[in-house]
């Protein structure tokens, strides 16, 4: 089974909008949703397409595990790379690669957005936060009005 | 999340490309499962999550299955509501879900009932990450803490009322990896040592920060699969510390060289990492710093920041010792931390009393005080000592500035 993985020299993963990205394995190590499909594979080349995850946002995360996946780098420079990486996102950015990182099932990834996300939405108010995710509330005011009162001791 | 199956069956290999007008309608937030977004969640402070409730339906009940609960009394007006918030999370939850991690920051001293209730409700959901920061005695920390089976992460920075509280002799924590320890005092036996982490079995990480050993002076900390070990010193506690650690790869120290490690101790280091940094003139502290560096065979990569080359330095006649360590190094970081202002104060004083004339005194004085002494952050010559006998070793000067420091953490 070792041996068989080995072979395996390029994967070939195809974006949504068609786009083609060829990488190593080791890359796509984190991303449990591809390796379990290789694993089931015995061929030297893998083409996987991957319909939830558009081009631009694969690049963006191809980048990150690229960049981590390195033995070369230091924890500094890693730790450099992942804030520029989160300050250059705008925060649909964050939802999308978001959500591929869940799609995809990589851990780590998912931990990291998640946690790029949590600080954006830290101290800002409900109508900010319905904003930023697109929830259209389905409480009549009143209700609302209602469920504030009931949990009034986290209101305070 | 998609488990394998349901991945492998979401994948067609056989087509190979995929009509975009199929995927334009991703909808990004409706399709995130509630897993995920408790993961969201559960960065944010325990009364932010909570307020997510009144987001719609869909989020009314969300926040009873988090995972994590980060609840700090800084986050609220008066600990009065913080302790109500607190105990009205607990009564809420949903109890049937496991509590993956708790951290509880208080200020002050804790309601021993409310610490009791906290601490018995993560023990019973199976908690593997707690950290407790707070005042309080220790008598007060329910024992049940130090028998948790799932426990892999602790972190216990107990500010002490009066006395540091003592540590207890022994522990039962089978899963525990991280253990993370603030103000404590380990109790000595009869011979004057004190050993108290032998009984974790697992421990991965250890990190001291200001402890002491109480009727003692030696710490021994013997465990077969430590593998990084961090001291941080603030005060004046003067012990030894003997590892019998064989797989110790990673030591960091931080604050006042008051600990020395016995010798040897260190032979199997590779990453050393030291912030050193004096007060008040103590001619300990050069020495003992020295000393932990005469350990450092097999280090391959040595971290040190400005203020631990000047404490260094300190030392007399440095430069006419042979070190019989630092012969396998690769690297040299230096930080370039700025120095405190008492560690500034230290190096003028320590030179002036080597100056004779009165003349050179005064312009030394002047130059302190218009911030242009000592004129060379790093002092001479030290780097080249530290490379006496690596001298291919690969050396980095790096900013480390508050400004940079901060903006990367």
């Amino acid at each position: 089974m070792a041996a068989e993985k080995s072979s395996i020299k390029i994967i070939t993963l195809i974006a949504a909008d068609g786009s083609v990205f060829e990488v190593e394995p080791n890359i796509v190590k984190e991303m449990k949703t591809v390796q379990s499909y290789i694993d089931e594979l015995d061929q030297n080349t893998v083409s996987i397409p991957l319909p939830n995850v558009f081009g631009n946002d694969l690049a963006m995360i191809i980048e990150y595990c690229k960049k981590h996946a390195s033995e070369e780098e230091t924890k500094e420079a890693k730790e450099e790379f992942d804030f520029e990486f989160v300050k250059r996102m705008k925060s649909d950015d964050k939802l999308r690669l978001l959500q591929a990182a869940s799609y995809l099932n990589m851990e780590s990834f998912l931990q990291f957005m998640a946690k790029a996300i949590a600080a954006e939405i830290e101290n800002q108010s409900v109508e900010f936060v319905r904003d930023y995710f697109q929830i259209e509330s389905d409480f009549t005011p009143e209700e609302e009005a209602e469920l504030r009162k009931e949990n009034e001791w986290a209101f305070k | 999340m998609s488990n394998s199956s349901d991945a492998t069956a979401l994948i067609q290999p056989t087509t190979k490309t995929v009509k975009v007008s199929e995927c334009q309608n991703i909808d990004i937030l409706s399709d995130l499962p509630d897993c995920v977004i408790l993961h969201i969640l559960s960065f944010l402070n325990a009364k932010e999550a909570v307020r997510t409730c009144v987001l719609s339906s869909r989020w009314k009940d969300l926040w009873k299955c988090l995972p994590d609960l980060k609840l700090h009394s800084s986050h609220f007006r008066t600990i009065k509501i913080f302790t109500k918030f607190v105990s009205r999370v607990l009564s809420l939850r949903d109890s049937s879900i496991a509590l993956h991690a708790l951290d509880l920051n208080r200020k002050g001293c804790i309601e021993p009932r409310l610490l009791k209730r906290i601490v018995n409700y993560a023990v019973s959901h199976n908690i593997q990450r707690l950290g407790l920061y707070f005042n309080c005695d220790i008598a007060q920390i329910p024992p049940t803490i130090f028998s948790c089976q799932t426990l892999t992460y602790l972190n216990l920075s107990v500010f002490p009322i009066g006395k540091r509280p003592f540590f207890p002799k022994s522990l039962n924590l089978p899963a525990l990896t991280t253990f993370h320890l603030q103000n404590f005092a380990f109790c000595a036996d009869h011979d004057g040592r004190a050993e108290p982490f032998s009984d974790l079995s697992r421990l991965d990480s250890l990190v001291l920060c200001d402890c002491s050993v109480r009727d003692g002076i030696f710490l021994c900390i013997s465990s077969p699969t430590l593998v990084n070990f961090t001291v941080r010193s603030r005060f004046y506690d003067f012990y030894e510390i003997e590892l019998c650690t064989p797989s110790l790869v990673s030591f960091a120290f931080i604050g006042k060289p008051c600990q020395i490690i016995s010798r040897s101790s260190l032979s199997s280091v590779k990453y050393v990492d030291i912030d050193a940094e004096m007060l008040d003139m103590d001619t300990k502290h050069p020495l003992i710093l020295l000393s932990s560096l005469l350990g450092l065979v097999n280090t391959k990569s040595l971290t040190v920041t400005a203020s631990t080359l000047q404490v260094l330095s300190l030392y007399p006649d440095l430069f006419e010792i042979k070190l019989p360590s630092l012969g396998n190094l690769k690297s040299l970081k230096v930080k370039m931390k700025p120095l405190s202002y008492e560690l500034r104060k230290i190096l003028v004083y320590t030179k002036l009393q080597k100056i004779k004339s009165r003349k050179e005194a005064a312009e030394l004085e002047k130059a302190y005080k218009a911030g242009l002494e000592p004129s060379s952050i790093i002092p001479e010559g030290i780097v080249e000592f530290l490379l006496q006998n690596s001298p291919s070793a690969e050396v980095d000067i790096v900013d480390w500035s508050w400004s940079n420091a901060h903006s990367i953490t």
